[in-house]
C-alpha cells in the first residue's frame, strides 16, 4: 500500500505543480506543454527504452489527428469519439507500418520513417485533397458538441482532459518499466542476440513497443485535433520532424521526468525565443548540437541525480542508461 | 502518348538523377568511410545555392558562381567536420545523425537569417537549346548530366587508381588495420568529408538555375536524397548511382502519368524495395560496426 502511494506519488507531485502552474502560467501555454509532453514521451520511450530513433514522428501525430477530424468533420459531433477515433486510426496505421519498419536496422529506420513523413503529408495534401481540403485544412471547432463534467470544446476546459490524459499516459508508461515487456523492451536494445536466447521473441516485442509509441504518438495527435478544432497537412512537415527527438535529448533520454522537462523548456524557449528574434530554429539546432556533444545527459539526466543527492530519494525512479 | 513529351521527360528525369547522385554520394561515402550519418550535407547544398546565386547576382559570373559556391560549401564542411564530427566518429551512428540533424535546422535558420524567406530566381548559365532526337533540349540540363557523369568517372578513378584511394577503399573493410598501417585515419575522414560538402555543394549550384533558392530548398530534398540513398544501399557508390537515376526517372516519367503521383512513386518503390531487400540494392549487410 505505502508503495503504491509512493509509486503514485512520483506522478502526481509534478502533474500536481503542473496542475498549479496553470493559473500561473498562460492557458495555451500550459496545454501546449501537456499535448507536447504526451508526443514526446512516445518519441522517449522508442529512443530510450527500445533503441528506435525515429525521424518521422509527425506521420503518426497526423494519423491521429486526421483519424478525428475526419470523425468530426464528416461523421459525428462527439469530441471524445472523435479522440477515440484518432487513436484507433494511429493503432491500426502504426501496427501495419510496424510491420515492414521493424525489421529494418536503426539507420534505415531513422530514414524510412522520415520518408513515411513526407508520403502521409503529400498524401494528405494532394492525393486526398478532395476529402482533406488539401492545404486549408479541416475545420471543426464549431462542429464539436459540449462534453459533460469537462468541456472539451473550450481550453479551459480542455487543459484539464489533457491533463488527465498525460497522467494517464505517464502512469502507463511507468507501469511498462516494471514489467517484463518493458524489461524485454530494454533488452532488445541493449542486445537482441541475447533476447532471443532467452525465449522472447525479439520481433514481437520491437513491434509492440512500436505501436504502442506510435498510437502514444496518435494520441497526441488527436489532442491537437480537438484543442485546435484545425487539422491541416502541416502536421506532418518533415520541417518539424526532429522536435520530438530534440526535445527527448533536451529532457533527457530515457528518463521518465524528461519528456515532461523538455517539453517546457521547449516550449517555453520557443516562445520566448520567437518573440525576440523571430527564427528559433537556429537556436533549437545550436541547442541540439550543444547538448550532444555535452555528452546528451539533457535537463532532467543532469538535474536527477543532483536532486537524489539533495534528498536521497527512496525509490530511485527507473531510468536505466545504457 | 506524346513521343517528344516521353523524350524530354527521359532527359528531365536524368539531369534530376544528377543532382541526386551528387548529393547522395557524399552521403554515401561519408556512411561508408565512418560509419555517419552527415544529413548536413544538405546544409552545405542549400550554401551552395545561396553562395552561387549572390556570386552571380553581384558580378554576373555563370560558372565561377557555382564554383564559389561547391568551395563556399566545402569550407563549411571543414569547419563542422574540425569542431563537430572530429569529437564523435567513435560514437553510434544515431548520435551523429541527431548531432548533423541539428546543425542542418541550425544552417537553415541562419540562412533565413541572411536571405529571408523569400525564394530568389537564379540566373542560367547557358541559355541554348540543342536537338536530341528532334526534341529541343536546354543544353544546361546536359552539361548537368555530364558533370555527374564526369564526377562519377572522378571517384571512381580516386578510389581504384590512387594510393589514397586505396587507402580509404581499405578503411570502409577495417579501419583498425587501415591505422595499423601507419595511415592516419583521420585526415582521410577530413579529406572525404571536405569532399562529400564540395559535392553536395556543387549539386546546390547547379540545381539552383533550374529551382528557386529558397531556404527549404535543403529539407525539400531530404526525402529524394534518402530515398537515392536506402535504394542504393548506404555505403555502395554504384547503388548510389543506379537509385538515383532510378528515382530521376520515377518522379520525371511518373509526373507526366498522374502528377500527384511523381511524389508518391517513388516512395511506394522504397518501401518494396526495403521489403526485399533491408539493406538496399547494393547495400551490404556486413558493413557494421
Amino acid at each position: 500500500m505505502k508503495g503504491r502511494v509512493r509509486w503514485w506519488a512520483g506522478i502526481l507531485v509534478p502533474f500536481a505543480a503542473l496542475a498549479l502552474g496553470r493559473w500561473a502560467l498562460p492557458l495555451p501555454f500550459v496545454v501546449e506543454v501537456l499535448i507536447f509532453s504526451v508526443y514526446t514521451m512516445a518519441c522517449n520511450f522508442l529512443l530510450g527504452r527500445v533503441g528506435f530513433i525515429s525521424f518521422g514522428q509527425p506521420a503518426y501525430l497526423a494519423a491521429g489527428a486526421y483519424g478525428t477530424a475526419f470523425y468530426l468533420y464528416y461523421f459525428g459531433r462527439d469530441p471524445l469519439v472523435g479522440m477515440l477515433a484518432g487513436v484507433l486510426s494511429g493503432l491500426v496505421f502504426a501496427a501495419v507500418v510496424g510491420l515492414v519498419f521493424v525489421r529494418l536496422r536503426s539507420d534505415y529506420f531513422a530514414l524510412v520513417n522520415l520518408a513515411l513523413a513526407v508520403i502521409v503529408y503529400h498524401v494528405m495534401q494532394k492525393v486526398l485533397a478532395p476529402i482533406t481540403k488539401g492545404d486549408n485544412g479541416l475545420w471543426f471547432l464549431d462542429r464539436m458538441r459540449a462534453t459533460p463534467l469537462v468541456d472539451l470544446t473550450r481550453p479551459e476546459g480542455f487543459v484539464w482532459f489533457a491533463w488527465l490524459v498525460a497522467v494517464g499516459v505517464w502512469a502507463l508508461y511507468k507501469y511498462l518499466d516494471d514489467t517484463v515487456f518493458g524489461a524485454c523492451c530494454l533488452a532488445t536494445k541493449t542486445n537482441e542476440d541475447k533476447v532471443k536466447f532467452l525465449g522472447y521473441h525479439d520481433f514481437k516485442v520491437r513491434w509492440t513497443a512500436f505501436t504502442l509509441a506510435n498510437t502514444t504518438a496518435a494520441l497526441a495527435g488527436s489532442l491537437y485535433g480537438v484543442y485546435f478544432g484545425f487539422v491541416s497537412p502541416e502536421m506532418a512537415s518533415a520541417a518539424r520532424a526532429a522536435d520530438p527527438v530534440v526535445v527527448t535529448i533536451l529532457g533527457g533520454t530515457g528518463t521518465l521526468y524528461g519528456p515532461l522537462v523538455g517539453s517546457l523548456a521547449y516550449v517555453g524557449m520557443k516562445d520566448l525565443v520567437s518573440g525576440v528574434v523571430g527564427n528559433w530554429e537556429f537556436f533549437v539546432g545550436l541547442l541540439l548540437v550543444v547538448i550532444m556533444l555535452a555528452g546528451e545527459r539533457g535537463i532532467w539526466g543532469t538535474l536527477e541525480p543532483w536532486l537524489r543527492r539533495r534528498w536521497t530519494w527512496r525509490r530511485a525512479t527507473p531510468a536505466l542508461q545504457e | 502518348m506524346d513521343l517528344n513529351l516521353w523524350i524530354s521527360g527521359v532527359v528531365y528525369g536524368l539531369s534530376m538523377g544528377s543532382i541526386f547522385f551528387l548529393l547522395a554520394a557524399g552521403l554515401s561515402l561519408c556512411f561508408g568511410l565512418m560509419r555517419i550519418i552527415s544529413l548536413d550535407q544538405l546544409l552545405y547544398y542549400s550554401l551552395g545555392a545561396y553562395v552561387a546565386y549572390q556570386v552571380n547576382v553581384s558580378t554576373g559570373l555563370t560558372w565561377p558562381a557555382m564554383a564559389a559556391g561547391a568551395l563556399a560549401a566545402g569550407a563549411l564542411s571543414w569547419v563542422v567536420e574540425r569542431w563537430v564530427f572530429d569529437r564523435i566518429y567513435a560514437r553510434e551512428i544515431t548520435f551523429t545523425m541527431i548531432t548533423s540533424f541539428g546543425i542542418l535546422v541550425a544552417g537553415v535558420g541562419a540562412i533565413k537569417y541572411v536571405w529571408g524567406l523569400v525564394p530568389r530566381p537564379m540566373g542560367i548559365p547557358v541559355e541554348a537549346q540543342v536537338a536530341v532526337l528532334g526534341v529541343n533540349i536546354p543544353l544546361y540540363r546536359l552539361i548537368v548530366i555530364a558533370i555527374a557523369a564526369g564526377v562519377y568517372g572522378a571517384i571512381q578513378w580516386l578510389l581504384n587508381r590512387t594510393i589514397v584511394g586505396t587507402a580509404i577503399r581499405a578503411a570502409v573493410e577495417d579501419v583498425d588495420q587501415v591505422e595499423g598501417l601507419g595511415v592516419d585515419v583521420y585526415r582521410l575522414f577530413t579529406g572525404t568529408f571536405v569532399g562529400a560538402g564540395v559535392l553536395s555543394g556543387l549539386a546546390g549550384a547547379l540545381h539552383g538555375p533550374l529551382v528557386m533558392v529558397d531556404p527549404q530548398m535543403g529539407l525539400e530534398v531530404v526525402p529524394f536524397v534518402f530515398m537515392v540513398v536506402i535504394i542504393g544501399g548506404l555505403g555502395s557508390l554504384k547503388g548510389t548511382l543506379v537509385s538515383a537515376f532510378l528515382v530521376g526517372q520515377v518522379v520525371s516519367l511518373g509526373s507526366l502519368v498522374y502528377a500527384p503521383l511523381a511524389q508518391m512513386a517513388p516512395f511506394a518503390a522504397m518501401l518494396l524495395i526495403l521489403l526485399w531487400r533491408p539493406t538496399g540494392l547494393y547495400g551490404s549487410a556486413l558493413l557494421r560496426r
